[in-house]
């Protein structure tokens, strides 16, 4: 009895060492049918762009593209979900080869050396309220509690160095939550009177979710584009490549056709 | 940014990150006595319901729990909102969730006294509630001393997780810093942030400690 259990015990250590090392050296950038893995990493709680579907697998405008550049290369296609405000961490540590998710493209990535693709999205920013809500207008937010994604554009915008501090500076306070969904979930509680959110996502969850109203006014004008390690200008390259001819052959249209909410802000196709 | 003016908003976040621990502290340590005596009851039906209650605390995620405690109540009956002070809901999670571990601490710490203590204190005239006073919780204390100081330090990692309902604590800060500048400085600093405060937790712990040790 006491030499099985030892065996066991001995089996078991051995079962955790080789599954230790069988989770280093396997992150090999080819696949065994020698296609090369092309790892998109993006924010699965961004739809229209990037979010788990109805059918448990992610999709959104750029994955779908994602996946239609792929195809298009003949590679295979990975889907990562990283942490948001550390998205650049990751995409340096090699978790994926590029973040395709929604993402604008802010100063500090440029001076930080990283591989920006042409921009493809103009993005605006824009105030949701509750409905029946007092706030009418960015002036009416002073001395209000306001939320925001932590890590996005609007966090950017709205920070002590970002464009829009004068207006964070009229504000009761800013609160950065780690999704949108809580965001909006803050905003239904009465948490915070407002929140201030990429306009495709305020108008995509405010069609679904009754209750909450979507202000005119458009705060800050950025583009989003797509993001690689500093030293992979080809990889860069090659995709910007595909998506062309996606654009080419009508393909990107169709697929934009799906997502109303943005085609109008697509520049490839305005 | 420079690094000092990193450490200053840091340090901001770290008195936050002081009020969930001692809050918790300050609820969690009788509560979980309270959940010890409940769990000891020699009502069936009310020790089984605590057992219950606190395999389902120590079962789940904390950061589940926070949730839960935090935006639980709107989702379930709209009219009620999500609390504008997150250190509310915040230190009742935490303060909940810990109790559950110290009330198991302290039951392995009563259920190890043996029954002659009890037998004797009978004989000399105790009451019940002078035995567990008296003769009982000042030994059981002194015994789950350590045990305690491993929660307490787990404690002071586990604040982190308030980040979860948009509570700006020391790491969130790290993390906003660390996200602006592009740097891993900040986690750095979190790092040295939290071994100094588990420090000051280890050298306070092992004095009270050592005050305990009069038997020998």
């Amino acid at each position: 009895m006491k030499n099985l259990k030892k065996t066991l015990c001995l089996l078991l250590a051995v079962l955790m060492t080789v599954s230790l090392l069988a989770g280093c050296g396997s992150k090999d950038s080819d696949n065994k049918d020698g296609k090369k893995v092309f790892t998109v990493g993006i924010d699965a709680e961004y739809p229209p762009f990037s979010y788990l579907g109805d059918d448990g697998n992610y999709t959104g405008f750029d994955i779908e593209i994602a996946q239609a550049a792929c195809d298009q290369l003949g590679w295979e296609m990975k889907v990562f979900p990283v942490n948001w405000d550390q998205k650049l961490v990751q995409l340096d540590g090699k978790e994926c080869d590029c973040i395709w998710s929604g993402m604008t493209i802010l100063d500090s990535m440029k001076e930080a050396g990283y591989t920006l693709s042409a921009p493809y999205y103009d993005n605006t920013q824009v105030i949701m309220v509750k409905e029946g809500s007092d706030i009418k207008s960015s002036a009416d937010l002073a001395g209000k509690v306001v939320a925001v994604q932590q890590g996005t554009s609007g966090d950017a915008l709205l920070s002590e160095d970002g464009d829009l501090a004068s207006l964070t500076a009229t504000f009761q306070s800013l609160v950065r939550c780690d999704s949108f969904l809580k965001c909006f979930t803050e905003l239904s509680g009465g948490a915070v009177d407002a929140v201030i959110v990429d306009k495709p996502v305020a108008t995509s969850y405010a069609d679904k979710n009754g209750g909450f109203t979507v202000l005119s006014e458009e705060l800050g004008a950025e583009q989003y584009g797509i993001a690689f390690r500093a030293d992979d200008k080809e990889l860069c390259a090659s995709i910007e490549g595909a998506v062309k001819t996606l654009v080419d052959n009508g393909t990107y249209a169709k697929i934009a056709e799906k997502y109303p909410d943005i085609v109008n802000n697509l520049l490839f196709l305005n | 940014m420079t690094l000092s003016t990193m450490i200053l908003k840091m340090c901001e976040g770290l008195g936050s990150t002081c009020a969930i621990f001692f809050l918790t502290l300050l609820f969690s340590l009788p509560l979980g006595m309270l959940f010890a005596l409940l769990r000891m009851s020699k009502n069936k039906v009310v020790s089984s319901v605590m057992r219950f209650i606190i395999s389902v605390l120590r079962g789940t995620p904390l950061m589940l729990q926070l949730l839960a405690v935090t935006y639980g109540p709107h989702y379930l009956i709209n009219d009620l909102g999500v609390a504008r002070n997150k250190l509310i809901p915040v230190v009742i999670a935490f303060a909940i969730n810990y109790a559950a571990y110290f009330a198991e601490i302290y039951r392995g710490g009563i259920d190890s006294m043996p029954v002659g203590q009890y037998e004797a204190a009978g004989v000399l005239g105790y009451t019940k509630i002078q035995t567990f006073m008296r003769i009982i919780l000042p030994q059981v204390v002194k015994r789950i001393m350590p045990s305690i100081t491993n929660e307490v330090v787990t404690l002071v990692k586990d604040t982190s997780i308030a980040f979860c309902v948009s509570y700006e604590e020391l790491f969130t800060i790290g993390k906003q810093i660390a996200n602006s500048q592009t740097s891993f400085t900040p986690f750095l600093i979190a790092g040295i942030f939290y071994f100094v405060f588990n420090g000051l937790v280890d050298v306070v712990m092992g004095r009270i400690e050592k005050r305990m040790d009069y038997y020998q």
